[in-house]
């Protein structure tokens, strides 16, 4: 069983794979959409979350309550892995 | 045929470049391959104006006078917009394709450009007392003189012509390229996050391809009209080479083919896109980046991120390193204190070309600094300067330096 996402283990995800250009210490309830983070990096969260997690986002999640912060991103996978 | 000045290529600097150089009372001739003006932000329908306004906090404030900021108001007065609008630390203005080709046709006519439209240039050489440039119109040559030339082609077509200096990145790093289309018949419909969530889903099942993840949308600020924006890998097309046509070719037709897929996919799951339809096509593909210049100053990524300025500066480059070098969305990098840096004059001069100018997205810099001065308002700001500098050039009795660009233009350049 996978280890449900811490929101600094979401803040290196999004560095690595280049979904938002976000430091180190990005704070975990720091602003990702004034960060940069547009719709289409929404999309390639989406698809590798999906495939780091397991945990699949549904066009009803992908609002921005859900994923607007690190934390609030950590919550969500965490509450939809399998 | 002859002119003064002839200004190759009518896209946001070529269309600067020739109404500025024109209001001088020289006499230019503006050769464009499309039937409009505008390059980019008409061809390619690329619908916001980036790098008219200051970086920063606080109200909007023009970075360059002149042509830009004319432009800038007759955009509002076309589309109705109160003003610009912030996306993220930056001010953009939304701007309508359809209104820039009217626009453009209104400035060209005021002031007095001979534009052909329709017109591509095969070949350009030395003359005693000038330029001497071969063109085509569907097969027929037509041969034309001017004193001095400008290439805002865009792709430093003028550069490969004349055997001049140019630089291009590789395939790898140069900026991906964009495809821009028009939607109607959304009505209320689903948009931004939950659209994305929705693609992903398509993808998820296998109903969309990958390329689509590059895909958003945007209101046109007209009623019912958005754009829809595909950020291409540009592997679609092998090794990606904006100036191959075999490879632009496969961008305009994989553009299509995924514009295609998903607004049938969206017509048929989306809540609120039922009666959707794709209402319009681009000419061509969005190139953000290509061939460019290299001249008296090369413009570096350093310069850009330091906020550096020079003493000769023309024009400031306000629009932070927007680098699209992959088709997850944009990385942006912003100048130490949000400080706009300066461009000098020697980036719009080829080393050692006297009478030919540079402007727009491939006038001399490097790849970094690129991703920053591509923008369309500053390509207006540098396209005015190339066309005064130009006229000082065609008049031959003054040098081509700030001191007598300053005295032409009408306007304050930035202080150094």
């Amino acid at each position: 069983m996978m280890q449900e996402p811490t929101a600094e283990m979401v803040v290196a995800m999004l560095r690595e794979e280049g979904i938002a250009d976000v430091a180190m210490d990005f704070d975990a309830n720091g602003n990702l959409f004034e960060a940069g983070m547009d719709s289409m990096a929404v999309m390639q969260l989406i698809v590798v979350v999906e495939e780091r997690f397991g945990a699949v986002i549904s066009p009803a999640d992908a609002d921005r309550e859900n994923l607007e912060t690190p934390a609030a991103l950590a919550r969500l996978i965490g509450g939809k892995m399998t | 045929m002859s002119a003064d000045i002839i200004v190759l290529g009518a896209g946001s600097a070529g269309l600067a470049a020739a109404v500025t150089a024109a209001r001088t009372g020289a006499r230019v001739m503006l050769l464009e391959r499309h039937g409009y003006a505008g390059g980019m932000g008409t061809v390619s329908l690329v619908h916001t104006f980036c790098g008219l306004y200051l970086t920063g906090d606080g109200p909007p404030v023009l970075a360059n006078p002149g042509f830009p900021a004319e432009m800038a108001d007759r955009m509002l007065r076309a589309t109705g917009e109160t003003g610009p609008v912030r996306m993220g630390r930056v001010w953009v203005l939304r701007q309508h394709p359809v209104e820039f080709a009217r626009i453009a046709d209104e400035l060209l006519s005021e002031s007095g450009v001979e534009v052909l439209f329709h017109t591509e240039v095969l070949s350009a050489s030395r003359e005693s007392d000038g330029w001497s440039l071969e063109a085509v119109c569907r097969g027929q040559r037509k041969v034309f003189h001017s004193k001095a030339l400008i290439d805002t082609s865009g792709d430093a077509v003028l550069a490969g012509m004349l055997g001049a200096a140019a630089g291009q990145a590789s395939p790898a790093n140069l900026q991906r390229p964009a495809y821009v289309f028009g939607v109607q018949g959304v009505i209320d419909g689903e948009e931004g996050l939950a659209l994305a969530g929705r693609i992903v889903d398509g993808l998820r099942r296998g109903v969309l391809s990958p390329p689509t993840l590059g895909l958003h949308f945007r209101s046109s600020g007209r009623a019912g009209e958005i754009f829809g924006t595909i950020d291409l890998s540009g592997e679609e097309a092998g090794d990606y080479d904006p100036l191959d046509a075999g490879c632009l070719s496969r961008l305009e037709r994989t553009g299509r083919a995924v514009a295609s897929a998903a607004v049938a996919f969206l017509k048929s799951e989306a809540l609120g896109w039922g009666q959707a339809y794709v209402s319009q096509w681009p000419v061509r593909a969005g190139v953000r980046e290509s061939r460019r210049w290299i001249g008296r100053h090369v413009l570096t990524e350093e310069e850009v991120l330091g906020g550096v300025r020079h003493e000769d500066d023309i024009a400031l480059a306000t629009w932070p390193l927007e680098f699209r070098e992959t088709n997850r969305g944009p990385k942006l990098r912003y100048p130490e204190g949000d400080r706009a840096a300066g461009i000098p004059l020697g980036c719009l001069q080829p080393e050692d070309l006297d009478g030919v100018f540079t402007a727009g997205r491939c006038l001399s810099c490097d790849h970094g600094a690129q991703a920053s001065v591509r923008v369309m308002g500053t390509c207006f700001a540098t396209g005015q300067i190339a066309g005064i500098a130009a006229v000082l050039a065609a008049g031959g009795g003054s040098p081509v330096d700030v001191a007598g660009i300053r005295k032409v233009a009408g306007f304050e350049l930035p202080a150094g």
